[in-house]
């Protein structure tokens, strides 16, 4: 079991919400405003009248072969348009109850 | 979950939620009353007191003078003036504006209680009387007839006056000059005397004739008869035949010693309206009422009515207030479409898509729609006042709606969902717009704490525009999400083929502009002080240039109608002054083309009565009024033609005075007065006479006028009380002898038909016309002997006192003057210096007032307003950015707003009255907004981590077209009220320049002032912060170089 950590612009929910339908990954945990910036590119998501944007948070917890497909949708929904933002960090999961 | 969230999760709710505000608009709109301005009570009450018998001073010392002293001390009050004449005292009190007047009044009979025992024992009671609007007429009708003028009275009593009394909203209707008839005898003195009969004794005999009388029941048989007396005369031709008396055993029938006329009676006042007989109906409507429907309704019930009326008599309207009330707001609704028009090509032009622009100008008819509820619910009118603060509203109402439109698009276009788009491009900008909202509330809103005239007539103002901004924020965060996530689609650029379409012609000029522009800045940032300079040199030339400008109170309007009042040598006959009166006429016929209709009584109606309140009379005295064609059909305005008749009167060698004045149902007035106070009757006429001289000579002023009335001749008839005495006379009996004589006995009353005439005996007109016949009228003595009235004493010629005028409790004459081809600015300051140059006596004050007090009060109230706009809207701009600083910067650009008023009233040669400036303190909410858009970006991109010269530049480009989009739509929103030609629009149009000006030098000056000061004051700062910081976290930096 992996988990997957997904960053992203409050524009991208509804997408979101529909690939991880897509991909019939049931469980995660959303963190709605968070905020924060890129190491490299993009403008920071602050939430503040500087920085307007803010993006919600998802972690989810799935089945290795299930990752790969994960991350391939993120990188697609980025391509959509670099300058919106979305981002997908993988952990390994030791231990469940 | 926030407001623009729910809107956009729930579309149909919101739909539902605004559709109800809709309806419950138009339901208002149904159910507003219609008028000309917002009710206002004009506050004042008057007592008034007679004192029969009493001269004026007499009056002043013992009436008007303890009246004043006890009232002075009545809450609220703001003035007491007090006109004293003979018999009669007048004491106006004059209250703040929306003062309770009705506890003004119990004040005043408490105050008035007080004093009652110190006024003389044979004064009567103290009379409190309060004006109302409602008393003014609504409607003036000229009725004219030819064979039917003398049963007029009667049959429009009957047909007319009854039946438009039950229209509800009819105050009452007042017929004035109708003929009245009367069955007159007139007796030869010479005739009686031979007889030996008398005035008295005839009367008695007919009044003993003239009688029916029941005279108890006579039993006969089984029956029961009443028995009656009838001596009541069958018709009036019977009066002739009555015996008055007996000689030599013959009798002497009334027909031997008297004429008798059985027609009108005699009227010392002549009405013509087009030169034929006839009289002036005046409705007046309730308090409250809706004059546009009660004027509707009176018209509708004439049209009717009139069919049924002899031919010859028809009625003609001589004035309608509700026509010009109807043609003002028609005129207004007209310029408010313009401006909807406008917008919605302004909105257009810079969005370039039908859906965004349709999205955006939903948000103007609700927002103002909203302000017709609160109008109902308010009860208030749809009047001059509240249409034209729409019209003011219309452009600003779409400012938020673009503001949040245009962050959807930008999120729709980098590829969001228009639903997702629709929140959250919300999310981001609310808080900014609610902001800028907040800085046009804070200009509007003091407007609605005024007090005063100026209060009564912009609070109405102050409040619409708040509410309709307030609600456009409110649609903007939630109707305007809502319908872009169902309207806006994620559309691929596509490239159109029309070589017409929007991205191919508009767009690229667009981005020029910007281009264009933003080398513009770049250049001016590199170049500070020539920017600097040139725009102080701007400013000072506009100070300088703002001296030269005019100042009124209120513009005057041309409602089409005007009123000659004409005066002729005190004590000249009746005759003579018709024969004036119709020259006059005649005059007007040949030199005033665009006349439609002429309505002109003359003389004095005995009656006194209702006019008597709104025109002075008497029998020297011609009142005319004259209708005008309307507004479009004629070249000349009302005040034109009111100059040129002034001209053809001066020519007309019988009138000692005349004024010809615009009619006007507008606030204020027109006049400058100058107020002189002293105590001493020569001096201060004197004083007038001579300061009234030297205004002749001021060019600008007309109808010059003073206040003190010229004294009246009067015959004047003095007894000697011990020949009275000697023949068993006094004067009360000499005095009833002769009133019966010369003024007539009214013996008794002639039934016909369930009327009344009454029968009147007099000496013939011939034998009471002289001195010599007064002092030739036979009196009877109690001895049975009779006496000449020349033995009991004189008829001498005297002049009585003028009245006294008094105001804070001094007296007063005012010389008053009215502007021509001037401003009342000019004028008062023309006078003050005549004035100023005059000597004077020490004991003698001399004050400039009228409605240029009003004016001055009224620029204090502007003056106010502007200073408490600016504390506001600095405080709301010091939170937004959290800087005390920053709104300096920004209100750098309301000064040149300021210079563009100025520039715009000259070129288009427009007074500053209250309207204009009333418009200018608008700018400060207006103009600042626009700087605000452009600072808080300049932040924005400095926060970002942009360079100041380049965030100055970047921001400048990015908000050029935001800033010019909501300027255009403000500005074109009030270009047809400032080009506007039409009934009213003289009041309003100040207002559009003023605003138009000002904004259009203020947008172009903001676009390069403000980022030249941001540039200026901007530097220091910014290091110093960044300096601060890093003092702060010091410890970091010690550590890392230790690492």
């Amino acid at each position: 079991m992996k988990s997957v950590f997904i960053v992203f612009n409050q524009a991208h929910s509804e997408k979101v919400e529909y690939m991880l339908d897509y991909l019939e990954v049931r469980g995660f945990s959303q963190w709605n405003e968070v905020f924060g910036r890129g190491s490299h590119t993009g403008d920071p998501h602050m939430g503040t009248h500087t920085w307007p944007e803010k993006n919600h948070a998802i972690i989810t917890v799935v089945e290795e072969e299930k990752v790969n497909k994960l991350l391939e949708a993120v990188k697609r929904l980025d391509e959509i348009n670099k300058e919106v933002g979305i981002r997908a960090f993988v952990w390994n999961i030791e231990q469940m109850v | 979950m926030s407001i623009y969230a729910s809107a956009v999760k729930k579309p149909i709710t919101t739909l539902m939620v605004f559709a109800a505000i809709v309806v419950f608009g138009i339901y208002s709109i149904i159910r507003l009353p219609v008028d000309l301005y917002p009710e206002i009570e004009f506050p004042a009450i008057t007592v008034f007191t007679t004192y029969p018998g009493a001269s004026a001073q007499d009056i002043e010392t013992n009436v008007s003078e303890p009246i004043e002293n006890a009232v002075n001390t009545v809450d609220d009050l703001k003035e007491v003036r007090s006109v004293s004449r003979d018999n009669l005292s007048i004491v106006i009190l004059e209250f703040e504006y929306e003062t309770d007047l009705s506890e003004a009044a119990n004040n005043i009979r408490d105050a008035l209680a007080f004093v009652r025992d110190a006024l003389p024992e044979e004064a009567d009671e103290p009379n409190i009387f309060k004006f109302n609007t409602s008393m003014m007429p609504i409607q003036m009708f000229a009725i004219t007839a030819d064979e039917h003028y003398e049963g007029l009275e009667k049959l429009l009593e009957e047909r007319l006056v009854n039946p438009l009394n039950r229209i509800s909203g009819v105050g009452s209707i007042n017929i004035a000059g109708a003929p009245v008839r009367e069955v007159a005898i007139e007796a030869d003195p010479r005739k009686l005397e031979a007889y030996n009969l008398t005035i008295e004794q005839i009367g008695g005999i007919l009044a003993a004739e003239n009688m029916n009388m029941p005279t108890g029941n006579i039993e006969m048989g089984e029956m029961n008869y009443p028995l009656r007396v009838e001596g009541e005369f069958k018709s009036s031709d019977y009066i002739r035949d009555i015996v008055v008396g007996n000689a030599n055993g013959q009798a002497i029938y009334l027909r031997d010693v008297a004429t008798v006329r059985d027609s009108l009676r005699e009227m010392s006042m002549d009405e013509k309206i087009d030169g034929k007989d006839g009289v002036r109906m005046l409705v007046m409507k309730q308090s409250g009422a809706n004059t546009v429907r009660v004027a509707r309704e009176v018209n509708q019930l004439i049209d009717e009515v009139s069919g049924s009326l002899p031919a010859d008599v028809s009625i003609l309207p001589v004035f309608d207030t509700s026509e010009f009330i109807r043609g003002s707001i028609n005129n207004l609704t007209r310029t408010l479409l313009f401006a909807l028009i406008f917008v919605v090509l302004v909105v257009l032009f810079f969005l370039g898509r039908w859906r965004a622009t349709f999205i955006v100008v939903l948000t103007i008819p609700i927002s103002l729609i909203v302000a017709f509820i609160y109008l109902r619910i308010s009860g208030n009118s749809v009047n001059v006042i509240s249409l034209s603060a729409l019209s003011i509203a219309i452009g600003m109402v779409v400012d938020d709606a673009i503001v949040i439109l245009e962050n959807i698009s930008k999120h729709i276009e980098r590829g969001a969902s228009p639903r997702e788009a629709a929140i959250y491009a919300t999310n981001e900008v609310w808080l900014a717009v609610i902001v800028t909202t907040l800085t046009i509330v804070a200009v509007f809103f003091p407007m609605t704490l005024l007090g005063g005239m100026t209060g009564v007539m912009f609070r109405q103002l102050g409040w619409i525009v708040t509410i309709t901004v307030i609600t456009s924020t409110l649609a903007a965060i939630s109707l305007t999400p809502m319908l872009s996530s169902k309207l806006l689609s994620m559309k691929k650029q596509t490239t159109s083929s029309s070589s017409w379409s929007y991205d191919r012609k508009i767009r690229p000029l667009l981005d020029k502009l910007d281009l264009k522009y933003s080398q513009f800045l770049k250049w001016s940032l590199s170049h500070k002080r020539i920017i600097v300079f040139s725009a102080l040199g701007i400013l000072v030339l506009s100070v300088l240039m703002a001296s030269r400008l005019s100042t009124e109170f209120i513009p005057e309007t041309d409602e089409g109608r005007f009123n000659i009042s004409v005066e002729l040598q005190p004590g000249i006959r009746a005759d003579k002054t018709i024969e004036v009166a119709r020259y006059v006429d005649s005059l007007l016929e040949a030199n005033v083309p665009e006349m439609r209709l002429i309505s002109t009584s003359a003389g004095a109606d005995d009656q006194g009565g209702f006019m008597s309140m709104f025109q002075s009379t008497g029998s020297n005295i011609i009142n005319i009024t004259v209708g005008l064609t309307d507004l479009e059909d004629r070249k000349r305005s009302v005040w034109e033609i009111v100059e040129s008749v002034r001209g053809d009167l001066g020519k007309i060698p019988d009138i000692i005075d005349y004024s010809v004045t615009a009619a006007g149902t507008g606030f204020g007035g027109n006049q400058v007065d100058v107020e002189i106070f002293g105590y001493d009757f020569q001096t201060t006429t004197r004083l007038a006479e001579q300061i009234a001289d030297s205004l002749e000579l001021i060019p600008g002023a007309r109808e010059v006028s003073i206040s003190r009335e010229d004294e009246k001749p009067e015959m004047r008839v003095e007894l000697d009380r011990e020949k009275m005495a000697a023949h068993g006379l006094n004067t009360a009996n000499v005095s009833t002898a002769l009133y019966n004589r010369v003024e007539g006995m009214t013996a008794t009353r002639y039934r016909e038909e369930g009327e009344e005439y009454d029968v009147v005996v007099r000496f013939k007109k011939e034998f009471r016309n002289s001195i010599s016949h007064i002092e030739n009228i036979a009196l009877q003595t109690p001895m049975g002997t009779s006496v000449r009235l020349g033995e009991l004493g004189k008829v001498v010629e005297h002049y009585s006192p003028p009245n006294i005028e008094r105001k804070g409790r001094e007296r007063m004459v005012t010389v008053s003057a009215t502007p021509y081809g001037a401003s009342l600015g000019d004028l008062a300051q023309a006078i003050n210096q005549v004035v100023n140059q005059m000597e004077k006596p020490r004991e003698v004050i001399i004050e400039v007032g009228g409605a240029f007090e009003d004016q001055q009060e009224g620029f204090t109230d502007l003056a106010l307003l502007l200073a408490l706009s600016l504390v506001l809207v600095y405080i709301v701009m010091a939170s937004q950015f959290e800087s005390l600083k920053m709104p300096f910067i920004i209100m750098f650009s309301i000064p040149f707003a300021f210079s563009g008023v100025i520039l715009a009233l000259l070129v288009t040669n427009t007074n500053l009255s209250i309207i204009a400036g009333l418009g200018s303190v608008m700018l400060v909410g207006i103009v600042v907004k626009n700087a605000i858009v452009l600072v808080d970006y300049i932040n924005l991109m400095r926060d970002r981590g942009y360079e100041l010269d380049e965030a100055i530049v970047r921001s400048g480009r990015l908000r050029l077209r935001p800033v010019l989009m909501t300027a255009a739509t403000t500005t074109l929103g009030m270009l047809p009220l400032a080009l506007s030609t039409g009934e009213g629009a003289e009041i309003w149009s100040p207002m559009g320049i003023a605003v138009i000006g000002g904004l259009v030098a203020s947008t172009i000056i903001t676009m390069i002032i403000v980022p030249v000061i941001y540039r200026i004051f901007g530097t220091k700062g910014e290091r110093n912060k960044k300096q601060r910081v890093r003092a702060k976290f010091s410890f970091m930096e010690e550590k890392m170089d230790k690492a």
